[in-house]
C-alpha cells in the first residue's frame, strides 16, 4: 500500500489542474482504494485499514465507506442472515483480541523485557531475550525427559536401590557426587529393561530417541532462526554503501533516560566522524605503520591463542592427577571436596583469561569497534573450545578405562561445572559490576559507572548451555538444573543491570550482533556437543554393569536390535527396508549431498542472476534521470513516476530473491509475474516518453539505449521466471505473454515507419488499443472465472489505465499539433 | 482499571484495536495517560478537546527525544498546525512506534518526521537537520560544515537512485529497507 506516496506525483497534467481536478482525482483514489477494499476478506480488509499511513480520523473515514458500501450490497440479500454472521465475526475478532492480549500478559518477564528495551537499548535486550529463548529450549527438554524416560521408569517401581551406607551429607549438591550416584539424576540408575505393564515399555529405545530427538529439534530449531536472522540483518544490509544511513536510523527512539540520550548523541557524532575519516585514515598509512599494526596482531593471536592452548594442556593434567581415588563409595568429605578442584579452576579461567585478551585489545588499534569486538569474541571461543575439547577428550578416552561404570562419573563432572560455573556467574555480576560500580562511583570518579558487556555474558550463556547439552546424555535430569540457573541469573542479571550498570554509549548493530550470537552458539557449540553425544552413543561401549545400555557394544546397536524384533511382525517390511537401505547405506548419504550440492548451486546461479538484474536495472534508472536533465519543466513528475515504479519492481524482485534464498524450493509466479508487469508499465511510461522527443534527433542514443537495457532484464527475468513456471502454469502468465507481443508489435511498426510524421502517434494509439484489450481480456477471464464475484477491482484499475493512457496520447496529439 | 474501561466504551475500544496496532492494554493505558495530561473538566469529553503540545511533551517517553517536536506535528490533525494532539491521534503515534506495527508503516512516518520542511523530499536542508538533531545542537558539538557537506553528499551518494539530489520516500524506504536495526529502534513503549 503506497496511497500516499502517490498523492504528490500523480499525473503530469496534474499542474494543469485546477484544485477542484485535484480534490476530484483524491476523491477518485479513494474510491478505488474502498472498491479494492471491499474486494477483500474482511480480516485482509482489517489488516490493509490498518497498514494504511493515514491519521485515524482517514482510517475511520475508509472503514466506514467500506462498510457502507458492502452494506449496499448486501441490503437485498438475506439481510438478517448477514447480520447474524457479522455479528458472529465481529465476536470472534473480538475474542481474538482478547486472546491476542491475554498472551501477550501470560507471556514470561514481558513487562521486564520491556522495561529493559526501554532503558538500556535494544543490544541489551538481546542478552535477555537469548537467555529466555535458552531457557525454554531447556524446559522443553526437562518435560521430554521427565515424560519420558524419568516418569515410567518410577511408575514401574524401579527405584533405584541406594545402600545403606552413603547417606545425604550436603556436600553433594555441589559436587553431584555420592548420595545423587544412586539416584535417577545420572544414566546409571536407569534401567536396561522392557517394563510390562498396560504397554511393554523398553526403555533402551526411550532413552535413545528421547535424546536423539531432543538434540535433532535443537538443531533443526537453530538452524532455522539463525537462516532467519542472518537472511534479515546480514543479506539484507549491504554493510560497504549503507554506512551513513545505517547509523542515521539505528537511533533509538525507545530511550527515555536524559543523560543517556546525551551520550548517544556524542558517540554518534564521533562514530560519523570515524565513518568520515576512515577512508581517508587507511590511505594515508604508510608502509611501516602497516607493518608495526600487522606485527601488533599477530604477536597477540599468537599470544592469546597459545594462552588459550595452555589453558587446555593444564586443565588435562589437572585432569590426571586428580584422579587416584577410584573407589568413590568410600570418599571422605575431603576426598569429595578435591573432586571440586578441576571446575573450580576451568571457571576462574573462563573469568581471569578474557581479561588477558581485552588487556591485548587495548594495544591493537583496530580500525573499527566492530572488528574488536569480533576478535574479542573470537579469541574467547576459542578459550572455550581448547578448554571443553581438552575436558571431552578426558571424558571419552581416560574416563572409561579407570571405572567400570564411567557415565555417572561424567555426568558428575558435568554437574559441577554446570554448578560452579553458576556460582562464577553469580561472583561474575557481584565482581564485575557490583564491584565496578562502588569504585566507579566513589573511588576512581574517573572510570565512571560501568556498562553492561553484553558480549561477554552472552557467551557465559552459550557455555553454559553446552555444558547442559553434552550432560543430555549422561545425566538426563541436568536440564532441571540448567533451568533453575537460568531462572535465578535472569533476575540477578536484571538487578545487577538496574542497580549498577548505565545504558550503553554505543549505539546499533544490535540486530547484526544478535545473529552472530545465534551462529556462535550453534556453530562451534552446539556441533561440538552434538558431535561429542553422537561420538558417545555411536563408537563408545557402554559400561558393562549398569545404565540402559549396559552389554550393548554400542548405544546405537539399539536400533538394530529393535530392528531384528521388528522384523518378526508380518507387514512391517518396508521398515526393515528403509533400515537397511536408507539409514545404513551408503549411496544414500552419498546421493543426499550430491542433491543438496546440486541445489545450492542453482539457487547460487539464481542469486547470482538476481544480482545482475539489479545492476541493470539501476542503471536504467541513471539513464531515465540523464534523459531527464535533459528535459526541464514538462515530464519531470511522471518519470520520477516511472522511475518510482522501476524502484517499486526491483524491490519486489529482491523480495523474491530473499524468499528463494531462504529454501521455499518455488517461488509464487503471481508475485513474479506482478513485478514483471510493474517493470513492463514503467517500461512502458518510459516509451511514451520517449516517443515525446521523438522529434528531437539528438534524444535518441540515450532512451534506445535504456530500452535495450530493459528488454536485456525483461527477458533474463522472464527466463527465471519461466524455469519456475514450467510445472504450474499460472493464469497471469498469458496475459503477461499476450502484453508482450502487443507491444512487440507496437515497436515493429514504429521500426517500420520512422519517418513518418504520424507514427509517435500512432504508436500512442496502439498502446492505447493494447492497454483497453488487456483491460477487456482481465476482465473477461474475471468474469468467467469467477461469474458471481464483483468484477470491480482489478478490472476497473485496468480500465483507469488505459484512461490515462488515453489522456497523455490526447495530450501528446495536442502537442504534435 | 474498570472505570478506564467503561469510560472508554467496548466498541470505541474494539474499533481502536481493529485501525491501530495497539492492543488493549496499551490503549487502556494511552487512555489513562493521556487523561492524565488533560484538565479535570476536559477528560468527559475524550475526542473533542486537544492536549498542547507543551504538555505532550513533558510526557517521559517523549521529553528527551531529540524529534519530539516533529513526532507531535507529524502526528497532529490540527488545523492550526501547533501540534497538539487529540486521544485519536495519540493513539496513532503509539501505533506506528509499537512493535507491531509494519516496516512500511514505520518509515513512513520516519521520512516525514526527517522531513523538516513538510514539501515530500528530503534535501540538503533536511539532511542537514536531521544530523543536528541527532548529534546535538550547540556549536560545540555540531559537525564543521565541511564534514556536513562530506557527510551529506555520503548520504545522498547512498540513496538518492535517481540523482536529483534529493531522497524521496521510495529512496528512503529502499535505504530503510537495508538496515536491520531501524525495525527494533524505531519504537517508543508508554
Amino acid at each position: 500500500m503506497r496511497r500516499m506516496s502517490m498523492f504528490p506525483d500523480a499525473d503530469p497534467a496534474h499542474a494543469a489542474f485546477t484544485e477542484d481536478a485535484i480534490k476530484s482525482e483524491m476523491e477518485n483514489e479513494e474510491q478505488n482504494l474502498v472498491k479494492e477494499l471491499v474486494a477483500l476478506s474482511t480480516t485482509d480488509q482489517i489488516r490493509k485499514i490498518r497498514e494504511l499511513p493515514m491519521s485515524f480520523k482517514e482510517k475511520k473515514h475508509v472503514r466506514t465507506q467500506v462498510m457502507e458500501f458492502k452494506s449496499s450490497k448486501q441490503s437485498h440479500q438475506f439481510t438478517r442472515l448477514s447480520d447474524c454472521s457479522r455479528n458472529m465475526s465481529l465476536s470472534i475478532r473480538r475474542f481474538g483480541y482478547s486472546i491476542k492480549s491475554a498472551r501477550q500478559t501470560l507471556e514470561l518477564w514481558h513487562g521486564i523485557m520491556k522495561e529493559i528495551g526501554g532503558k538500556f537499548g535494544s543490544s541489551v535486550l538481546n542478552y535477555f531475550v537469548l537467555l529466555k529463548w535458552l531457557l525454554m529450549f531447556n524446559i522443553f527438554s526437562c518435560l521430554i525427559n521427565f515424560g519420558f524416560i524419568t516418569i515410567p521408569l518410577l511408575v514401574y517401581g524401579h527405584t533405584p536401590n541406594i545402600t545403606s551406607k552413603v547417606g545425604f551429607r550436603g556436600l553433594e549438591l555441589l559436587t553431584g557426587a555420592g548420595y545423587f550416584n544412586y539416584t535417577i539424576m545420572y544414566y546409571g540408575s536407569y534401567s536396561n529393561e522392557t517394563l510390562y505393564g498396560l504397554v511393554d515399555y523398553n526403555m533402551q529405545l526411550a532413552y535413545f530417541f528421547t535424546i536423539a530427538v531432543y538434540m535433532v529439534l535443537c538443531g533443526i530449531v537453530l538452524i532455522f532462526s539463525m537462516a532467519s536472522s542472518f537472511k534479515k540483518n546480514f543479506a539484507l544490509a549491504n554493510p560497504a554503501s549503507n554506512n551513513a544511513w545505517q547509523l542515521l536510523c539505528s537511533w533509538d527512539f525507545s530511550i527515555t533516560n536524559e543523560r543517556a540520550v546525551n551520550q548517544r548523541k556524542n558517540n554518534l557524532r564521533v562514530q560519523l566522524k570515524e565513518s568520515l575519516s576512515e577512508k581517508a585514515h587507511r590511505e594515508r598509512q604508510t608502509v611501516s605503520e602497516k607493518l608495526k599494526h600487522y606485527g601488533i596482531y599477530i604477536g597477540s593471536w599468537l599470544l592469546s591463542t597459545s594462552l588459550a592452548v595452555g589453558c587446555g594442556v593444564s586443565i588435562f593434567y589437572l585432569c590426571q592427577y586428580e584422579d587416584k581415588a577410584v573407589d568413590t563409595e568410600t570418599w571422605s568429605l575431603l576426598q569429595e571436596a578435591e573432586t571440586l578442584l578441576v571446575p573450580f579452576v576451568v571457571s576462574l579461567m573462563n573469568m581471569v583469561i578474557p581479561l588477558f585478551f581485552s588487556l591485548f585489545n587495548k594495544f591493537e588499534h583496530f580500525s573499527n569497534q566492530r572488528k574488536q569486538i569480533y576478535a574479542m569474541l573470537f579469541r574467547n571461543v576459542i578459550l572455550r573450545m581448547s578448554i571443553l575439547g581438552v575436558l571431552c577428550y578426558y571424558w571419552m578416552y581416560m574416563v572409561p578405562q579407570k571405572f567400570t561404570c564411567w557415565e555417572p562419573m561424567v555426568g558428575q563432572a558435568l554437574y559441577r561445572l554446570v554448578i560452579v560455573d553458576f556460582i562464577f556467574l553469580m561472583l561474575g555480576s557481584f565482581f564485575g559490576e557490583f564491584l565496578r560500580n562502588v569504585i566507579g562511583t566513589t573511588l576512581q570518579p574517573r572510570l565512571g559507572v560501568p556498562e553492561f558487556d553484553v558480549a561477554r555474558n552472552v557467551l557465559e550463556i552459550i557455555y553454559a548451555q553446552t555444558l547442559a547439552w553434552i550432560g543430555i546424555y549422561f545425566s538426563p535430569l541436568l536440564p532441571v538444573i540448567q533451568i533453575l540457573k537460568f531462572f535465578i541469573l535472569f533476575y540477578i542479571k536484571k538487578v545487577s543491570l538496574t542497580r549498577n550498570c548505565q545504558p550503553s554509549q554505543r549505539s546499533g548493530r544490535a540486530a547484526q550482533m544478535k545473529t552472530i550470537f545465534i551462529f556462535l552458539l550453534f556453530f562451534p557449540f552446539f556441533v561440538g556437543a552434538l558431535s561429542i553425544v553422537a561420538y558417545t552413543a555411536w563408537s563408545l561401549t557402554p559400561s558393562e554393569q549398569c545404565g540402559p545400555f549396559r552389554g550393548l557394544n554400542s548405544t546405537f546397536s539399539v536400533i538394530g536390535e529393535w530392528i531384528d524384533e521388528v522384523d518378526k511382525i508380518p507387514g512391517s517390511e518396508w521398515v526393515v527396508w528403509i533400515y537397511q537401505n536408507v539409514i545404513r547405506s551408503e549411496i544414500f548419504y552419498f546421493l543426499v549431498t550430491l542433491i543438496i550440492l546440486v541445489i545450492i548451486y542453482i539457487f547460487w546461479q539464481l542469486t547470482q542472476g538476481r544480482k545482475e538484474l539489479i545492476i541493470l536495472l539501476s542503471q536504467q534508472i541513471v539513464n531515465h534521470t540523464k534523459q531527464r536533465s535533459a528535459e526541464h519543466s514538462n515530464g519531470r513528475q511522471s518519470h520520477s513516476n516511472a522511475v518510482v515504479q522501476v524502484l517499486l519492481a526491483r524491490q519486489q524482485v529482491e523480495e523474491e530473491e530473499r524468499r528463494s534464498a531462504s529454501g521455499v524450493p518455488v517461488p509464487s509466479d503471481i508475485s513474479t509475474s506482478d513485478a514483471m508487469m510493474q517493470a513492463m508499465l514503467a517500461r512502458q511510461k518510459a516509451e511514451r516518453q520517449d516517443e515525446k522527443f521523438y522529434e528531437i534527433p539528438n534524444e535518441h542514443p540515450p532512451s534506445l539505449d535504456a530500452v535495450a537495457l530493459s528488454m536485456a532484464a525483461r527477458q533474463r527475468a522472464e527466463e527465471e521466471d519461466e524455469y519456475w513456471s514450467i510445472t504450474d502454469f499460472n493464469q497471469s502468465n498469458p496475459v503477461n505473454r499476450f502484453g508482450m507481443q502487443a507491444r512487440q508489435r507496437a515497436e515493429g511498426n514504429r521500426e517500420d515507419e520512422p519517418n513518418d510524421a504520424l507514427s509517435p502517434v500512432s504508436s500512442v494509439m496502439t498502446q492505447v488499443m493494447q492497454a483497453r484489450q488487456r483491460a477487456e481480456e482481465e476482465e473477461r477471464g474475471q468474469s468467467t472465472r469467477a461469474p458471481g464475484q464483483n468484477p470491480a477491482p482489478s478490472g476497473s484499475s485496468a480500465l483507469i489505465q488505459a484512461m490515462l493512457a488515453r489522456q497523455q496520447a490526447q495530450n501528446e496529439y495536442d502537442d504534435g499539433y | 482499571m474498570g472505570t478506564t474501561a467503561s469510560q472508554l466504551g467496548k466498541d470505541s475500544l474494539s474499533e481502536y484495536q481493529e485501525l491501530t496496532f495497539l492492543t488493549k492494554q496499551e490503549i487502556l493505558l494511552a487512555h489513562k495517560r493521556f487523561t492524565e495530561l488533560q484538565n479535570r473538566d476536559e477528560r468527559n469529553h475524550l475526542n473533542a478537546t486537544r492536549v498542547p503540545m507543551e504538555k505532550i511533551l513533558t510526557l517521559p517517553e517523549l521529553k528527551s527525544n531529540p524529534f519530539r517536536k516533529r513526532i507531535c506535528h507529524v502526528f497532529s490533525t490540527s488545523e492550526a498546525k501547533d501540534g497538539s494532539l487529540t486521544f485519536e491521534d495519540f493513539l496513532d503515534l503509539l501505533s506506528a512506534f509499537s512493535d507491531s506495527a509494519t516496516l512500511e508503516i514505520k518509515s513512513h512516518y520516519a521520512f516525514r518526521i526527517f522531513d523538516f520542511d513538510d514539501d515530500g523530499t528530503l534535501d540538503c536542508g533536511d539532511l542537514e537537520k536531521l544530523v543536528n538533531c541527532l548529534t546535538g545542537e550547540t556549536d560545540d558539538t555540531r559537525l564543521t560544515s565541511e564534514e556536513m557537506r562530506q557527510l551529506i553528499s555520503n548520504i545522498l551518494e547512498e540513496s538518492d537512485i535517481d540523482k536529483d539530489g534529493t531522497v524521496n520516500l521510495s529512496e528512503f524506504q529502499h535505504v530503510i529497507s537495508r538496515s536491520p536495526d531501524f525495525v527494533s529502534s524505531f519504537k517508543i513503549v508508554l
